[in-house]
């Protein structure tokens, strides 16, 4: 969605006086400030010819805009539900293969395939992600060996179509005692969710959302259609490989970092001064340059600064595309890269080409600069040494390294420490307008470096108590509170939950969100005094923590 | 690492209810033969690898249902397929008949980019069988007059030519496949200043 500054919704802020800002709101925003959680539930609730025509629209930005004010308006229509479907008509199960399958399971012990969907790099996962084409030609497994399980793909391929075609409807999910099954047809793709986890079917369809904007990033949706538009029997697989990777790290990434729970950017908290200096080299660098839309640079897949061309903002789900890419590819540390890279939401059908580098050997700050010239290296690389020079003589590199080591002497490092009331284990904050988070507890480098380490394999269901929370089990105990509050139908705007292990507090207001987990014994009125120290802490840190200003060349 | 080059072909097996689509398929995969018929409901899927030319292929194979009730699927199942196997029963020369309209019906479903050259292959079934009643001539002139598709007389009870024709199949597939490479021009430039593409309606055209 390449949104225009002018479609940024500011309208929150213009209704409240400046000294009521919520913490971290201010006049004007580097991202879209978009609820994705709205914006998949009308992925959701839209019926199969909706989604047929806002497929068929997506190319230009002045239909997509259209076709999204006509997805919001659609959401009061409900579509049938997947309870009625199932009530229906009985020839879906019998004419889809299930059964036959599982028939032949009992007659052929010795088969391959079937013994394989019960193998260990299979069997007790708590999630499994599967992309097929709508030919029902396997593309990706998060799992396993794709290729052995092309008779499984022909079964949801069958499922699928076994709906739209004969009831013209769309499958999204089937449920049974532990399990749930999340589909996504999006273009020319297949997407299938299996999850064991307490994810709602909504935060599925928006982790499948992102898979599928992975792969977009890496050829352009235009690119994609057009591939199966010319052989519908194409396989995905030779144009994606050395990708998979990037969906592995996607997925594994999305199961720790609530950013995408929330769809909201971490920035990396700085000292004000310091990121003011930062985002001051970057602008004096680049603003000669001609065609830059985008300076980025981040570490440790959180945000220090955003320059960006008049007009253009960027979405936090394309951010967090470049996050996954700087993150999961090892080699931007050794050279200087450039490399062409599509930002689905700020346009799908083309390609943006970024400079991409690590500002120096002793610092993890990563610089990406975006530019539509297809040439642009030489000129860009200059720039990139030219701020990496301001950078180390102005000091803030050494500012991005006591963050990034969480030096104990920022206020941010330990916040809860801080603030000073014990009784609070965990916090997590987004402001809505400018899409920013915090949590108490930032996922640290070290933690993140084993999501390389475990690649394909992990991701078994845990039986084993954990001793000790961290970020990532404290974010899985929001999420069936965020699912509520993100209920389209019903809402909830406080919710307060206590039992033995805990109390749970989770606040939507037109502003922010808030969730805090407090000791169990936590008594209501406590808990709100708790949160008002917690707001005015975050509210007077608010320049360390969130990036309060949005930059242009 | 790329260089890896997996080739999985999707296989859709065609042909009255009866004449032993899912017994081949069985003799194929599994090298096993049951006299016991079991009518498949939908479809059937199995997965084979095969080596054509020093190449690994997958082969999917959608087994679909004979039988006119559970023939709802049509365009889903054919679906982006890269080969038919169309199969008759030479015992029955009715199922012979039919080919002609499960071609058809394949083609009008699944419209395929190239039809006059789309790879199918057709397998006379049962010639273990002592009643035939389609001969080898008759069913190889059809093929002819169709385009030269490769005729194979089968038996999925005692494994007869089975293997050799999954191994054209493959082959033929693969030779369309090959055939077309395209999507090597770079892709779509984004036009930051065209004025056809509404995002720059606020008339700024001030790039720095």
């Amino acid at each position: 969605m390449a949104s225009t500054s002018k479609d940024v919704p500011i309208v929150t802020i213009e209704e409240n006086p400046p000294d009521d800002l919520e913490p971290g709101a201010c006049y004007d925003s580097i991202l879209n400030p978009t609820d994705s959680f709205e914006e998949f539930a009308s992925e959701m609730s839209s019926s199969l010819q909706e989604r047929n025509i806002s497929l068929a629209a997506i190319n230009s930005t002045i239909s997509e805009i259209q076709s999204e004010i006509g997805e919001n308006s659609a959401q009061i229509k409900t579509t049938k539900s997947s309870d009625d479907l199932q009530n229906k008509d009985e020839s879906i199960s019998a004419s889809t293969s299930n059964s036959n399958l599982i028939e032949q399971n009992g007659d052929d012990t010795d088969n391959e395939k079937d013994d394989y969907l019960q193998t260990p790099e299979l069997v007790n996962k708590e999630k499994h992600v599967f992309i097929l084409s709508s030919a029902g030609k396997p593309i990706y497994s998060r799992y396993g060996n794709e290729d052995k399980l092309a008779g499984l793909c022909g079964v949801i391929q069958a499922l699928v179509s076994v709906v739209e075609e004969q009831n013209q409807d769309i499958l999204r999910s089937i449920t049974t005692k532990d399990c749930k099954a999340v589909f996504l047809v999006k273009g020319p793709l297949i997407l299938v969710a299996v999850s064991k986890s307490n994810e709602s079917e909504t935060q599925l369809v928006l982790q499948l959302t992102y898979a599928f904007n992975q792969i977009v990033s890496v050829l352009t949706l235009t690119q994609l259609n057009r591939i199966f538009e010319q052989r519908r029997n194409y396989d995905l697989r030779r144009l994606l490989s050395g990708a998979e990777r990037l969906i592995d790290h996607l997925l594994i990434f999305m199961e720790k970092d609530p950013a995408f729970l929330l769809g909201a950017v971490r920035c990396l908290p700085l000292p004000e001064k310091a990121r003011e200096n930062i985002t001051s080299a970057i602008q004096s660098t680049c603003n000669k340059i001609r065609d830059l839309v985008f300076a980025i640079m981040l570490a440790g897949n959180q945000l220090i600064t955003l320059v960006r061309m008049k007009k253009y903002t960027l979405h936090p789900s394309d951010i967090h595309l470049l996050f996954n890419l700087v993150r999961s590819s090892e080699s931007f540390k050794t050279a200087e890269s450039w490399t062409p890279i599509c930002l689905p939401k700020f346009d799908s059908t083309g390609f943006l080409h970024g400079h991409v580098s690590y500002i120096s050997e002793d610092c993890q700050a990563c610089l990406l600069l975006l530019t539509v010239q297809r040439d642009a290296f030489f000129p860009l690389s200059q720039a990139k040494h030219t701020i990496a020079e301001k950078l180390r003589r102005s000091n803030c590199l050494v500012a991005i390294n006591d963050a990034l080591n969480r030096n104990e002497e920022l206020p941010t490092t330990n916040p809860l420490k801080h603030i000073g009331i014990p009784e609070i284990r965990h916090f997590m904050y987004k402001c809505k307008s400018t899409a920013q988070l915090f949590t108490s507890d930032p996922i640290s480098l070290d933690k993140l470096q084993d999501y390389r380490m475990r690649h394909k394999v992990g991701g078994d269901i845990m039986v084993k108590k954990i001793e000790k929370l961290s970020d990532i089990d404290y974010v899985r105990n929001y999420r069936r509170f965020c699912s509520s509050i993100h209920c389209t139908s019903t809402p909830a705007k406080l919710i307060f939950r206590s039992n033995s292990s805990d109390t749970i507090l989770a606040w939507v207001t037109n502003g922010f969100e808030l969730y805090v987990t407090f000791d169990p014994l936590m008594e209501k009125d406590q808990a709100i005094k708790a949160v008002d120290r917690l707001l005015k802490w975050i509210k007077k840190e608010e320049q360390r923590i969130f990036i309060m200003h949005a930059p242009t060349f | 690492m790329s260089s890896r080059k997996k080739v999985l072909l999707k296989v859709i097996i065609l042909g009255d209810s009866g004449v032993g689509k899912t017994s081949l398929m069985n003799q194929f995969v599994n090298k096993k033969f049951s006299n016991q018929y079991k009518a498949t409901i939908g479809a059937d899927f199995l997965t084979k690898e095969v080596i054509v030319d020093d190449r690994i292929v997958t082969m999917q194979i959608w087994d679909t249902a004979g039988q006119e009730r559970f023939q709802s699927l049509g365009v889903a199942f054919y679906r982006g397929a890269d080969c038919c196997v169309l199969v008759f029963d030479v015992t029955a020369p009715n199922t012979f008949k039919s080919l002609e309209s499960w071609r058809d019906e394949f083609l009008i479903q699944a419209s395929p980019r190239d039809p006059d050259n789309f790879p199918f292959v057709i397998l006379g079934n049962k010639v273990d069988l002592d009643n035939r009643a389609v001969s080898a001539k008759r069913a190889q002139q059809w093929c002819q007059s169709k385009n030269d598709i490769p005729y194979f007389e089968t038996s999925a009870k005692e494994a007869v030519n089975v293997e050799l024709a999954f191994q054209t199949i493959a082959r033929n597939a693969l030779a369309q496949e090959t055939e077309a490479e395209l999507y090597n021009e770079f892709p779509d430039q984004i036009k930051l200043n065209a004025n056809d593409n509404g995002r720059n309606r606020d008339g700024d055209n001030c790039a720095c």
